[in-house]
């Protein structure tokens, strides 16, 4: 659950940005702008984290009065050497903080760090970090909880969807694109499994309220409203003029559901809503077909 | 009827227990620490809220005496302690006032009177208060807000924690527990501590269970209500089971016994995650008003205005320990939110967001949702026509039945109830 530490929304003095360049970054950076927020974008291009004397570079660069939002990360971590190299990452930003602490920290994290099954899942669901990128995840929240403490606000994403999503992961976008492109989407099995799905600009909308609140705390950002692969594949389809031929293929993996009780984005945020699933996809759509 | 029964602490459990003695045939002291409690209970003034307790209280008022004083303890045969035991957020027990209060009756009751611990405690409490010279007993309590003169008259059997089960109860304490005229059950002290909570767990069992298929219910399009008359029928289950789903666990006891398994469990290594689990679901139930709020008028109404009828944690109690009504309200800090409820006033409920109502009718005036927290009886005899003429959209958000769901959409109203799919508003 979210503590929220100024009872009016009101704008961090500055916002820094760490790993300003991707996709989640990139939309909180344009919720900022819209705003008129004071943003200090860093990206890992530019300031590499994991070069000697970062930390201090880091510190220099902040302020007391500074909201800290860390989204930089090599994502999605699949073996030991990026789960070092993302620890390590977060290593120099807990070394900066020592030197210059900051207002406000919010990390942005994942669902990764939830068991399968282990639904409907809530802010108190134990973190049980069953993989290299729920680790990655996890272990980074608990170092910066070391150093930010009461300050540090960490958002657990749920699947996002976007039209400026450079992966390619099962979902939305790769439903889009193979639409696109070959008049096809793929499923796995038949698309059985149920997720709950998050426009980009949600998310953007609420890591802007976390910091005009300056909250504290954990909060899973997720709809509460699970679709299947196969509803998403259907509603995608429709949004093309010509047919799109949905399959589905050979089951490997048994059917596992992601169900998430979002009661405390609610009540975080009470006059907040999520785009549901279907606006959400259809807008993504206009702005990638016109712009 | 030979000896005088002392109760000390005119709490609701010593109000009701001290007037069951009284209807029984006892003569019966009342005692508090608190004189301006006890001035009031002398001038006839009930500070506790039951039905038929204050015709009891009429009819018996030539057997009891009250007083302040704790000298007065020393003319009883029998003296039962009965304190409040306030629990915290998390459930855990402050045995501060039962500690003092059992020192004080220790210290001013006869040498051979019989004292008897008839406030809940934890596991170990009453061997660890008790002495050689000064021996104690506990009674089970069963108290139930809002049935709790019923349940004191007519026990389903009564429970005393002994230091030696096989010894006969004293012959003043057992002649008022035999006027009862149910099975008496001398156990040791543990046993019959933990039987208290586990008579409450097997309730959480059963509430959790109804919770868990209600919400599958909801989901599937059954209705709770048909399977659970089916249950009752089934002799394993039992006609009196706790199977209507619920807005989670409110009141403090429940939660309380929850809070003192954990810990014994966490302390002796046994496993009891189950706990945990019922914990969960009752937090989740308890936010169930909430999101139908949310789905159904807050995320698709301006300004909008929602009439909260009921504030107490259940009907016929003014009780608001862990009310769902309280924990809705301070999450609908963007509406407007009016509030009435029969017993409880409006300032239990103080927030800049909420309007108090003197009716049901006024609280309801344009309304964009009604939602009944609490089902009084009085709410289940508001006319749905009436209603409609004074919403300013037709949603009834009635969790626990209190309304009647047929004559609501008939009217026009979208009604949603716990373990059931949403009745949409017939055509009209």
């Amino acid at each position: 659950m979210l503590h929220h530490h100024r009872a009016h929304p009101t704008l961090p003095s500055r916002t820094v940005l760490l790993g300003a360049n991707g996709f989640v970054a990139a939309a909180i950076r344009r919720r900022l702008a819209q705003r008129g927020a004071e943003v200090l974008v860093r990206s890992a291009r530019e300031h590499d984290l994991l070069r000697p004397g970062a930390a201090e570079d880091l510190a220099t660069a902040l302020r007391a009065d500074d909201a800290l939002v860390v989204v930089a990360a090599e994502a999605p971590c699949r073996s030991p050497e990026q789960l070092v190299r993302n620890v390590r990452l977060v290593e120099a930003v807990c070394a900066a903080l020592v030197k210059q602490p900051v207002d406000h920290v919010v990390y942005i994290s994942s669902d990764a760090v939830y068991a399968d099954g282990a639904g409907p899942i809530t802010e108190a669901t134990c973190p049980t970090a069953p993989d290299l990128h729920g680790a990655m995840h996890r272990a980074r929240e608990v170092m910066l909880g070391a150093r930010a403490g009461a300050a540090l606000a960490i958002l657990r994403l749920s699947l996002l969807y976007g039209a400026a999503d450079p992966h390619n992961g099962y979902g939305p976008n790769r439903f889009r694109r193979t639409a696109a492109e070959s008049g096809r989407i793929q499923l796995f099995g038949e698309g059985e499994e149920k997720r709950d799905h998050v426009w980009i600009d949600d998310l953007a909308e609420i890591a802007v309220r976390v910091l005009e609140r300056r909250s504290a705390g954990i909060l899973n950002v997720a709809t509460g409203t699970s679709s299947s692969f196969r509803e998403v594949a259907e509603r995608v389809a429709a949004l093309f003029d010509s047919v799109v031929e949905i399959t589905g293929q050979p089951r490997k993996t048994p059917i596992t559901h992601r169900h998430f009780d979002a009661i405390a984005v609610r009540k975080a945020f009470p006059d907040f809503r999520f785009t549901p699933l279907a606006d959400g996809l259809e807008r993504v759509h206009r702005e990638i077909t016109h712009g | 009827m030979s000896g005088k029964i002392g109760y000390a602490g005119m709490t609701h459990l010593g109000i009701v227990s001290a007037l069951a003695a009284t209807e029984r045939g006892f003569a019966v002291l009342g005692y508090d620490p608190d004189a301006a409690r006890i001035a009031a209970l002398s001038a006839g003034a009930l500070p506790v809220v039951e039905p038929d307790l204050p015709e009891l209280f009429a009819r018996r008022r030539d057997r009891i005496q009250f007083s302040a004083d704790p000298d007065s303890l020393a003319g009883c045969d029998v003296v039962i302690v009965a304190a409040d035991v306030p629990t915290d957020d998390g459930g855990g027990s402050d045995l501060s006032n039962i500690e003092q209060l059992l020192a004080t009756c220790a210290a001013r009751a006869h040498p051979e009177a019989t004292l008897v611990v008839l406030s809940q405690v934890p596991p170990g409490f009453t061997r660890a208060h008790g002495s050689k010279s000064r021996p104690l007993h506990y009674q089970v309590e069963t108290l139930i807000f809002g049935r709790a003169v019923e349940r004191a008259l007519q026990p389903e059997r009564i429970i005393v924690g002994c230091e030696d089960p096989a010894q006969p109860l004293p012959s003043a304490y057992a002649e008022l527990l035999a006027s009862f005229g149910c099975p008496v059950l001398p156990m040791r002290y543990e046993s019959a501590e933990l039987a208290k909570i586990s008579i409450n767990l097997m309730l959480v069992a059963s509430i959790t269970a109804a919770n868990t298929l209600a919400e599958l219910c909801e989901a599937i399009g059954a209705d709770w209500s048909e399977i659970a008359g089916a249950l009752r029928l089934d002799r394993r289950i039992g006609a009196h089971a706790y199977l209507a789903p619920g807005l989670g666990l409110s009141g403090g006891n429940l939660e309380r016994d929850l809070a003192t398994i954990r810990r014994l469990a966490a302390e002796t290594g046994c496993d009891a995650r189950w706990v945990d689990a019922q914990a969960q679901n009752s937090q989740r139930r308890r936010d169930w008003a909430l999101r139908v709020l949310h789905d159904e008028v807050l995320g698709r109404t301006a300004d909008p205005r929602v009439a909260v009828l009921g504030l107490a944690y259940k009907a016929d109690t003014a009780s608001t320990k862990n009310s769902p009504a309280l924990a809705l309200i301070e999450n609908l800090a963007t509406a407007s939110v009016r509030v009435f409820d029969p017993v409880v006033p409006a300032s239990a409920a103080a927030h800049d967001w909420v309007v108090p109502c003197e009716s049901a009718l006024a609280c309801c005036e344009g309304a964009d949702a009604i939602v009944v927290m609490t089902p009084w009886r009085a709410f289940s005899a508001l006319s749905p026509a009436e209603l409609a003429a004074r919403v300013r959209r037709r949603t009834a958000i009635d969790p626990l039945g209190a309304l009647p769901a047929g004559p609501f959409a008939d009217a026009g109203f979208d009604y949603f109830t716990l373990g059931a799919p949403p009745r949409r508003a017939r055509p009209r």
